[in-house]
């Protein structure tokens, strides 16, 4: 039986037990979800990118973006047949509304609702991207207006027991104190402890890291590594990828007639250029001989910024690439966002089934806690089962273990430890730390070797404590890769890779 | 614009140096070396006034760039990823000169190679650590060779605050209370953010002279729509303005010379703002303040010789004025012996004080203590330390901050007293010494004027103190000094504990240990923090007491002087042949003549 049939079944269960209570919706809606596309929560700070940023990963600008912060109530973005918008006022019946999309993003007419007064927003949008995750748009904290940010806050750490994310993307600009507390509240206490399993850190912006220079990425791909590195940020997320949004978004909406605004900028000599974009203002003044309408650079500002504008016009000029699709595909993968997906894929898409399971067990321990019934005894019995026994939950507490360092040893074991165990990617490669292409064979010794290797750490009497227990863990995880191996069809590789494409 | 703002404020400066000079000769041909002194240290100030400017702000905004591009140079590091973590002090000097600080009382100073500022300035970079001889770097002085700091101006580059609640924030906020004015710097990729309002507002509480610098508006296309967005969020600050800047911009400007684009980089507005309304106000302030000593040395020479002119004119009344000035000299005498009001309000003052501010102390640091316990008792020490350490680091440097507020409030209020003492035992004083010439009677106007100047003057005394020992090179130590007090040895205990038994199992079974140990490493690290903070509050209390005797001590000793002179005079005039006290008569009115129109003057400086 699978996890998810085990999740799903002591979901019925319960189901059984709390029929005829206030609670049964909420269960039902519970079971549901784990058919339902991973939900996937954009958080951070206001005015980090997270509308951008959800924009550019579902491929289209839904989500309204201002320079002034603009996103006051949460919004949840879902794959559907028709396009719609829904509002779930805190008090009374959702309530379908109007919507236009004019300027590309969507705009909704609340219809005389006050902002205040939505707990939060569903847009029904047909999506390829939407069809693997669910994406939750939030508004951001160390906001001025304290409503907005709370509703964040609920959203993510809120009173009620279940998170209605089963994952978030964390957006920060440099680390700030503030950033961490928000991740800490993310994270709570049973399946795994304070738990870097369900959230990756994004440095957002990162084009603006050095102030828009053409290596500003390099920049903030190397600041990236190092909080990625930090202890503290360790703790709270998986790894921490650097993203420039806007670039990101821009890339993914390209149009042709962008291009051919950017490609007569890189006819001008160098030093022209240079000058040009020497400030926002400059771009949009100087030099009328371009042909273009300060309305017109105004807007190609508004999409590429102005790292985009000196990094699109430079790729065009020295022929990196010739039509939008080919430009489309570098700035892509030049503004982190081909990283990203790739990120996601191997930590959050492929490992779906264990974080949306996760989510249902959490919220099924709390209810069993806080609210006990006839028979509740046995559905909480049945979830300490599955949340002691899950392979993958086992492989999850190690994961804390060794990020929150409780698992101590020689660094490149415990380095070891944390790829065999999936910490890096789910995929076999990943954990054998192997290129995507290697060999049958090759994969099959060294998940070999790596068998012999942790058998011999887990029984070795002078193995610390916590080591041992997490080589039992690798030792069942290289055991699980080698009867995937025998019997022929990678069932850990056949997982769709990618996902939001 | 710029030129004739700083041209402004040299020539304020200069004119009040030019009656300081004149008041300083006179009281050298009258004999009195007393009153010389005291302008001389007058002159002094006004020669190297130190107007320090905070640059604060957030992580990241560009403050080491603002601070580079203001003075044409760059001195302070400027890195992508990597932050300032030491304060910069940039001050005048005829060439490049940097020197290393390292706390202690007095604190050390190594000159180090201007090409290393980068070294030491930024974090995991230079030795931060204690050094050889346990000394921990406080701070860089950098000397800059440019005109804008020529004026006596101070800039103080600071690490990032790091969001309100943390150390660094609280040491700006200590810094900012004893600045001249504050550069807040903020972005335009957003508009401010809760906690950078919270600073800036307790900021605008500190220091009257605030602006909202908006840094990287080349960069930012929507800057002007920020720009428009924070003076909202600012409408609640009274004479707080934002100010957008390009450092980009600047650079460039100034390597072509460029004075244009100088004007289009925003620099202009922020540089008329420094030399104008800081450098200026500040010149301004200095000059009344040094006006005001001229006034008062004036008004002392002037009832000097106007006694001895009522015995000239008529020497009948000669033995009644020095009855009079007899009965004065007692009680002058007795304004400089310790039973006097004023010192014994001091005394008893600086006693109540030091309880007092030792009280607020340990009450703080008693509330974060059990706040400390019940965040222990909460959660599991293991799981949470790295954040309890964070958090009472923070939490205890706020209170600090709040305490040193109380202190300064108190030290005000004291000051304040002494004065008013002081002022109705001399007042008295002065009443009988200009009591013969009913001119001086009409002229009772201008001594009010003259008692508002002395307010001021006197009143921020106990400031000077407090300057001198938190302001300039010191005023990030305390909260410095405190953030090296380790937290105990706690992680290597749990470390310990950790080392056996199963998980879960043990984690519980020493749960009870592990937070005992917590609130032993909390209580230990409270208990360093009282015992230095305290000591530093006694020092400072003792620096403010020896200080405000000192000063009222000298004043009654120059009024002493003045009695015994004019007793003196009086009791020779009565002596005198006809002849002589017509000589004397038409010498003393020229003297009188001179002093009156020095008085003028410098009433006309302080405006």
């Amino acid at each position: 039986m699978t996890l998810v049939d085990r999740t799903r079944a002591a979901l019925d269960a319960a189901i059984g037990v709390y029929r005829d209570t206030e609670h049964a919706t909420r269960l039902a809606v519970l079971r549901e979800r784990l058919d339902q596309p991973l939900r996937v929560a954009i958080a951070g700070r206001i005015k980090a990118g997270k509308s951008t940023l959800l924009n550019a990963l579902v491929g289209e600008r839904l989500a309204p973006t201002d320079a002034g912060e603009c996103t006051r109530i949460v919004t949840w973005y879902r794959d559907g047949h028709t396009y719609q918008v829904l509002a779930r006022p805190r008090a009374g019946r959702p309530r379908q509304l109007r919507f236009t999309r004019e300027a590309d993003a969507i705009e909704i007419d609340l219809a005389g609702i006050s902002p205040e007064d939505v707990a939060t927003l569903e847009v029904t949008w047909p999506s390829q991207a939407l069809r693997t995750a669910t994406l939750i748009d939030t508004p951001g904290i160390g906001s001025l207006s304290e409503q907005v940010a709370k509703r964040t806050w609920d959203l993510l750490a809120g009173e009620e027991e279940e998170t209605p994310a089963d994952a978030v993307l964390y957006l920060m600009r440099h680390l700030h104190s503030q950033d961490l507390d928000f991740l800490r509240a993310f994270h709570d206490t049973e399946v795994s402890r304070p738990n870097p399993v369900n959230a990756i850190g994004i440095l957002s912006r990162a084009d603006e890291i050095g102030a828009g220079r053409l290596d500003a990425m390099a920049s903030a791909r190397r600041i990236a590594n190092r909080l990625a590195a930090d202890d503290k940020v360790r703790r709270v997320v998986q790894t921490v990828v650097p993203v420039a949004g806007l670039l990101a978004e821009t890339a993914v909406t390209l149009t042709e007639d962008e291009v051919r605004q950017l490609r007569a900028i890189g006819e001008r000599s160098p030093r022209e250029v240079e000058e040009l974009l020497l400030s926002a203002d400059r771009f949009v003044n100087l030099m009328p001989e371009l042909g273009l309408t300060s309305i017109e650079r105004q807007q190609l500002l508004d999409r590429f910024g102005l790292f985009g504008v000196r990094l699109g016009s430079t790729l065009l000029r020295r022929g990196a690439a010739s039509t939008a699709t080919e430009l489309a595909k570098i700035l892509a993968e030049r503004s982190g966002l081909s990283d990203l997906r790739d990120v996601l894929g191997s930590l959050f898409f492929e490992r779906r089934d264990v974080l949306k399971s996760r989510s249902a067990l959490l919220a099924l321990d709390a209810l069993t806690r806080a609210q006990p019934a006839a028979g509740s005894g046995a559905v909480a019995a049945a979830v300490e089962e599955i949340i002691a026994s899950a392979h993958p939950f086992n492989e999850l507490r190690v994961l804390s273990s060794v990020r929150a360092g409780w698992v101590t040893g020689k660094p490149e074991v415990v380095e070891e430890l944390e790829h065999l165990i999936g910490g890096t990617g789910h995929a076999t490669h990943l954990r054998l730390r192997l290129p995507v292409d290697a060999d049958q064979e090759v994969v099959a010794a060294a998940a070999a070797g790596a068998l012999a290797r942790w058998q011999q750490r887990a029984e070795n009497p002078l193995t610390d404590h916590e080591l041992a227990m997490a080589a039992r863990v690798a030792v069942r995880s290289c055991e699980g890769i080698l009867a995937e191996l025998r019997a022929g069809a990678s069932a850990l590789s056949s997982v769709p890779a990618g996902g939001l494409e | 614009m710029t030129a004739s703002a700083e041209a402004g404020t040299a020539d304020i400066l200069s004119r009040a140096a030019g009656i300081v000079d004149l008041g300083l000769r006179a009281s050298e041909a009258y004999g009195r070396p007393d009153l010389a002194g005291r302008l001389t240290a007058t002159r002094k100030t006004l020669a190297d006034p130190a107007i320090h400017i905070v640059v604060a702000g957030d992580f990241k905004q560009g403050k080491s760039s603002l601070v580079n591009s203001l003075l044409g140079v760059t001195v302070c590091p400027v890195d992508d990823d990597i932050a300032t973590a030491l304060p910069t002090y940039l001050r005048y000097g005829p060439e490049f000169k940097a020197e290393l600080l390292h706390e202690g009382d007095p604190p050390r100073r190594d000159p180090i190679d201007v090409a290393d500022i980068r070294k030491h300035v930024v974090e995991h970079a230079g030795p931060q650590g204690a050094t050889a001889n346990g000394d921990r770097p406080a701070g860089v002085i950098v000397q800059v060779p440019r005109k804008i700091l020529a004026t006596g101006l101070v800039i103080v580059d600071t690490p990032g605050v790091g969001g309100l609640n943390s150390a660094h924030a609280a040491a700006s906020l200590t810094a900012i209370s004893m600045a001249d004015a504050v550069l807040f710097v903020t972005d335009a990729s957003q508009e401010l953010t809760s906690s950078e309002f919270e600073f800036l507002r307790r900021a605008r509480e500190m220091c009257d002279t605030v602006v909202c610098v908006l840094t990287k508006s080349d960069f930012y296309p929507s800057w002007r729509t920020i720009r428009d967005l924070d003076a909202q969020h600012l409408k609640g600050l009274p004479g707080v303005n934002v100010v957008a800047v390009s450092s980009v911009l600047r650079a460039l400007a100034v390597r072509a010379n460029d004075s244009a684009l100088n004007a289009e980089s925003g620099f202009a507005e922020l540089v008329q703002f420094v030399s104008g309304r800081v450098t200026g106000g500040a010149a301004q302030r200095l000059a009344v303040s040094a006006a005001a000593d001229v006034l008062a040395v004036c008004d002392q020479l002037i009832a000097q010789f106007e006694t001895e002119r009522t015995v000239l004119v008529d020497p009948s009344r000669g033995q009644q004025v020095i009855d009079d000035l007899t009965a004065v000299k007692a009680k002058v005498e007795s304004l400089r012996s310790s039973a006097a009001r004023w010192s014994v309000t001091l005394n008893d003052g600086i006693a109540d004080l030091n309880s007092d501010i030792d009280h607020d102390l340990r009450a703080r640091v008693r509330e974060v203590v059990s706040a400390a316990d019940e965040l222990i008792d909460e959660h599991d020490p293991a799981d949470v330390w790295h954040e309890i350490d964070g958090w009472l680091e923070a939490r205890v440097a706020e209170e600090l901050v709040a305490n040193y507020a109380f202190l300064r409030f108190k030290a005000d209020e004291l000051s304040e007293d002494v004065w008013q003492h002081f002022r109705d035992a001399s007042g008295e004083v002065f009443d009988r010494l200009t009591v013969y010439n009913p001119a001086e009677l009409l002229a009772q106007t201008e001594i009010d004027h003259k008692v508002d100047l002395d307010k001021m003057n006197l009143g921020k005394q106990a400031m000077t103190a407090l300057r001198g020992s938190y302001m300039g090179i010191l005023m990030f130590t305390m909260l410095g000094s405190m953030a090296g007090i380790a937290l105990g040895p706690l992680a290597v205990g749990i470390g310990l504990v950790m080392g056996v038994g199963s998980l879960r199992t043990e984690k519980k079974r020493q749960l009870t240990t592990r937070r005992a140990q917590a609130k032993n490493a909390v209580r230990r690290y409270c208990d360093e923090v009282s015992f230095r903070v305290g000591k530093d509050s006694r020092d400072t209390l003792r620096r403010i007491q020896r200080e405000l005797r000192d000063h009222y001590s000298a004043r009654a000793d120059e009024l002493n002087r003045s009695t015994s002179q004019a007793l003196t005079a009086a009791t020779e005039a009565v002596k005198r042949s006809t002849g002589e006290r017509e000589k004397r008569l038409r010498d003393l009115d020229a003297e009188l003549g001179r002093l009156r129109q020095l008085r003028q003057q410098a009433t006309a400086v302080a405006g």
